[in-house]
């Protein structure tokens, strides 16, 4: 039978390249010529329209969407009061809603300050991935294998007065858990005096963890816990800097879980507990971070 | 015929970086150690702050109280002081439900101590009161048990008005009937002139405290932190109130209008539900720590700085509108002895040296007074209201036929301690607020109010401020010489 057009379009739909799947076969990657690495261009996606057009489906598109679909608790906000952009809100990662869940968060005139450093080589791979993630979050491209490069468009919006969210984890976590942080973002911070706002996620992982593209049902409860801002000292080096952040982000992973004054407490003596989640065997990080967080707030009740 | 506006001063510069002057201020402090260094392992500390009643409106969050709790608490942590408690301290007004208390001391200090270690003071429970001793006017020291017992009190207030803090704090916040009986009282109240002028020999009722203050600090180490706001009272939209009229923008007769054919329209329990939303963008203006004497005294030049306006001479017509909000009506109803208290008892004291009305004078309030009562929260006073008013309102002769009964009676102390109402007492210690201006005036006139609410009261009624002058006339004349106190935002008259 004779192939109809739509059938044809079909078949050639199949065959298109949708992926930036490089030209050259693997066995022959070693004699192809070096190529030029491209960079995905972003600065479209800080235009006036761009903003207008982000800020309308983050706050009527993902906020009650990710409201609706899970229990987010805010906290923590008053640390920015007094704050001067740009800052780089440092986050732990384990899922995909963390991005619109800080974004979400933010205050508008913080919101619309803020671009998102994503993985190059994940997110920027394809056109229509790199634009619409460009356009919805404000992404802009970080590689991952680190260099010099790797760091200039946030160089450049540090530069123009943005605030950028990073997770030096640099992927989202396998286990729940947070992993050691790379060096990248307190070397920027050392390098223009940003102010590290460090935020800590929990629940996201039991909500909607790698593999997921849609939270689990039953609201689960996560919460978002904005931290003090961090800033460098005199002659504190880019290790140690990422070392405090670090324990920062335990401390407010532990005021989360706990309380504010206990995790204090616990910090003065040394005793934060790691972020690392329980020894011995990955399951058991994975069953303990996957355990839904208490429900916060006054029980429901029936209302006559 | 000559009015005078008397105009508060415009809103002093804030205080730019607030963590910072409040580290400053408990690193720093005057007539004390730093605070760090008082700060022990093993030892009892307890944070007493002000309640709801401060500011008014309640201030935007973060609230300062829970700013400098933070920062206290932060030290404390570091110096390894594990048994903190925080107290409320709400004397004989209603207990903060936990709502509120997160607004004041903050979601990290909230979920940190509340419910245990973060309660509200109960000024009837036999138990968790102490009587410290008598001052040398035999004046009973009675206070919350854990406070007097602690180690180190620190006490976290916000000074908005001159009457405010100082010895004021402890002796009255964290106090019970017994004590406070010794300066709630009409006869104090008719030797405090004014209330918001506390030097020595100028108030009876802060020299009292000051009295029990001092006992106090001999078995007790205290120390004060106190903060000072601007007058940025309103956010926008009703931000037009925080300027002269003259001074409006078209932007802002705009909204004055919208505002205004809105509130007189809206049903009541909308406009309270819209005024009830207002918090206020004050800035900080200063945050003083150490011994509550020597803060006091910078808190008060702080506060002058602010809110002092000289006026020259006395008038004869005193006018003031009254706002809808006063220290006991938060998230609550304004009942008519609110409105007395609010204009009698606060506003005409807002002078030093001496009134702005002459003796003999008239004021004349602007207010609906509705008879209306929160049964939730002053359930005395429509008792008082109804039984006390109707029979008499001389406020020595209510305070000697009355106080008592209503100050003990169990149903009154049972929904204090248990639900959310001012003590039963509260009503008359806002009857004798206003007793030195009832004593000091020869009439009060209040325009466009409930007839009868004014007649219960027994002050006098007029439909216009028209009306209200030539009512007026029959005390003062045919050319009474007039001041408008034109507020809020607050402004204390420094009348020459």
């Amino acid at each position: 039978m004779a192939k109809t057009v739509l059938d044809e379009v079909r078949e050639v739909a199949r065959g298109w390249r949708w992926t930036r799947r490089p030209l050259t076969p693997r066995t022959a990657e070693r004699w192809a010529p070096a190529t030029k690495p491209r960079v995905f261009p972003t600065s479209w996606a800080r235009t006036r329209p761009a903003k207008a057009v982000r800020e309308a489906i983050l706050r009527y598109g993902f906020r009650p969407v990710v409201w609706t679909e899970t229990d987010p608790t805010v906290e923590g906000l008053d640390n920015l009061e007094g704050l001067a952009g740009p800052v780089m809100f440092i986050a732990n990662h384990a899922s995909h809603m963390d991005t619109p869940l800080i974004l979400c968060s933010l205050p508008k005139e913080w919101r619309e300050r803020t671009a998102v450093a994503a993985a190059a080589d994940y997110f920027f791979d394809v056109w229509w991935r790199a634009a619409s993630t460009a356009l919805v979050f404000n992404t802009f491209p970080i590689e991952r294998t680190g260099g010099q490069r790797a760091t200039n468009t946030a160089r450049q919006l540090v530069q123009d007065g943005w605030n950028l969210v990073v997770y030096p984890e640099g992927t989202r976590s396998r286990d729940g858990w947070v992993a050691r942080l790379r060096h990248g973002a307190s070397r920027l911070s050392i390098e223009y005096g940003l102010p590290v706002v460090p935020i800590a996620i929990r629940g996201t992982y039991a909500a909607m963890p790698r593999g997921r593209s849609w939270p689990v049902r039953g609201r689960v409860p996560i919460s978002v816990r904005f931290g003090p801002a961090l800033r460098v000292e005199p002659e504190e080096d880019f290790r140690s800097f990422s070392k405090r952040i670090q324990q920062e982000l335990a401390r407010l992973w532990d005021e989360d879980a706990t309380d504010w004054y206990h995790s204090l407490r616990r910090e003065a003596e040394g005793r934060t507990p790691a972020l690392t989640g329980p020894a011995g065997p990955r399951w058991r990080r994975v069953w303990e971070s996957s355990r839904p967080l208490p429900r916060r707030g006054a029980p429901r009740v029936w209302r006559v | 015929m000559g009015t005078n506006v008397i105009y508060p001063p415009d809103p002093l510069p804030a205080v730019p970086n607030v963590s910072g002057a409040i580290r400053q201020a408990l690193l720093h402090p005057v007539g004390s150690e730093p605070l760090p260094e008082l700060l022990k392992p093993g030892m009892r500390l307890t944070i007493a702050f002000d309640d709801i009643s401060l500011p008014l409106p309640p201030m935007q969050t973060p609230d300062i109280r829970g700013r400098v709790i933070e920062q206290v608490l932060e030290l404390a942590a570091r110096a390894g002081v594990e048994d903190v408690r925080l107290i409320v301290a709400n004397s004989l007004h209603r207990r903060m439900t936990p709502g509120e208390i997160k607004r004041a001391v903050g979601e990290r200090v909230y979920r940190s101590f509340y419910p245990d270690a973060l309660t509200n003071h109960d000024a009837e429970d036999p138990a968790g009161l102490v009587h410290v001793g008598q001052t040398d006017r035999g004046e009973d020291v009675e206070i919350n048990r854990r406070a007097a017992e602690s180690d180190l009190l620190v006490y976290v207030n916000i000074n908005l008005v001159a009457m405010d803090g100082g010895h004021k704090s402890v002796p009255v916040g964290l106090a019970s009937y017994r004590s406070l009986r010794h300066h709630h009282n009409v006869h104090t109240m008719l030797n405090s002139q004014s209330f918001m002028d506390p030097r020595p020999g100028h108030s009876a009722i802060h020299d009292s405290c000051a009295r029990m203050g001092e006992l106090l600090s001999e078995h007790l180490r205290i120390s004060t932190i106190e903060t000072t706001l601007n007058n940025n009272t309103f956010p926008a939209p009703f931000d037009f109130m925080n300027k002269r009229e003259w001074e409006w923008s078209l932007k802002d007769q705009a909204s004055y209008l919208a505002g205004k054919r809105a509130n007189d329209r809206a049903p009541a329990w909308i406009r309270r539900e819209i005024f009830r939303r207002i918090a206020s963008p004050y800035g900080l203006t200063g945050v003083h720590a150490g011994e509550t004497a020597a803060v006091h005294e910078r808190t008060l030049a702080n506060l002058h700085r602010q809110q002092l306006t000289e006026v020259n001479g006395q008038v004869d017509v005193m006018v003031v509108g009254l706002p809808y909000i006063c220290p006991y009506n938060v998230n609550s109803i304004m009942n008519p002895i609110l409105v007395q208290c609010l204009g009698l008892g606060y506003l005409f004291n807002m002078y030093v040296n001496k009134p702005v009305v002459r003796p003999g004078g008239v004021m004349i309030l602007h207010h609906p007074v509705p008879w209306e009562f929160n049964q939730l929260h002053h359930p005395s006073y429509v008792d008082f209201f109804d039984e006390v008013l109707a029979e008499t309102t001389d406020p020595a002769a209510i305070e000697a036929k009355f106080e008592a009964q209503y100050a003990q009676d169990p149903w009154y102390v049972h929904l204090y301690r248990n639900s959310y109402a001012y003590h039963g007492v509260h009503p008359f210690y806002m009857w004798y607020w206003g007793a030195h201006a009832m004593d000091y005036l020869g009439d009060v006139i209040f325009v466009g109010a409930n007839r009868k609410a004014v007649a219960r009261m027994g002050f006098r009624t007029a439909s216009t401020f028209a009306d209200a002058l030539e009512m007026a006339s029959e005390t003062v004349g045919g050319s009474p010489r007039i001041s408008y106190l034109h507020t809020p935002p607050l402004t204390l008259a420094e009348v020459r």
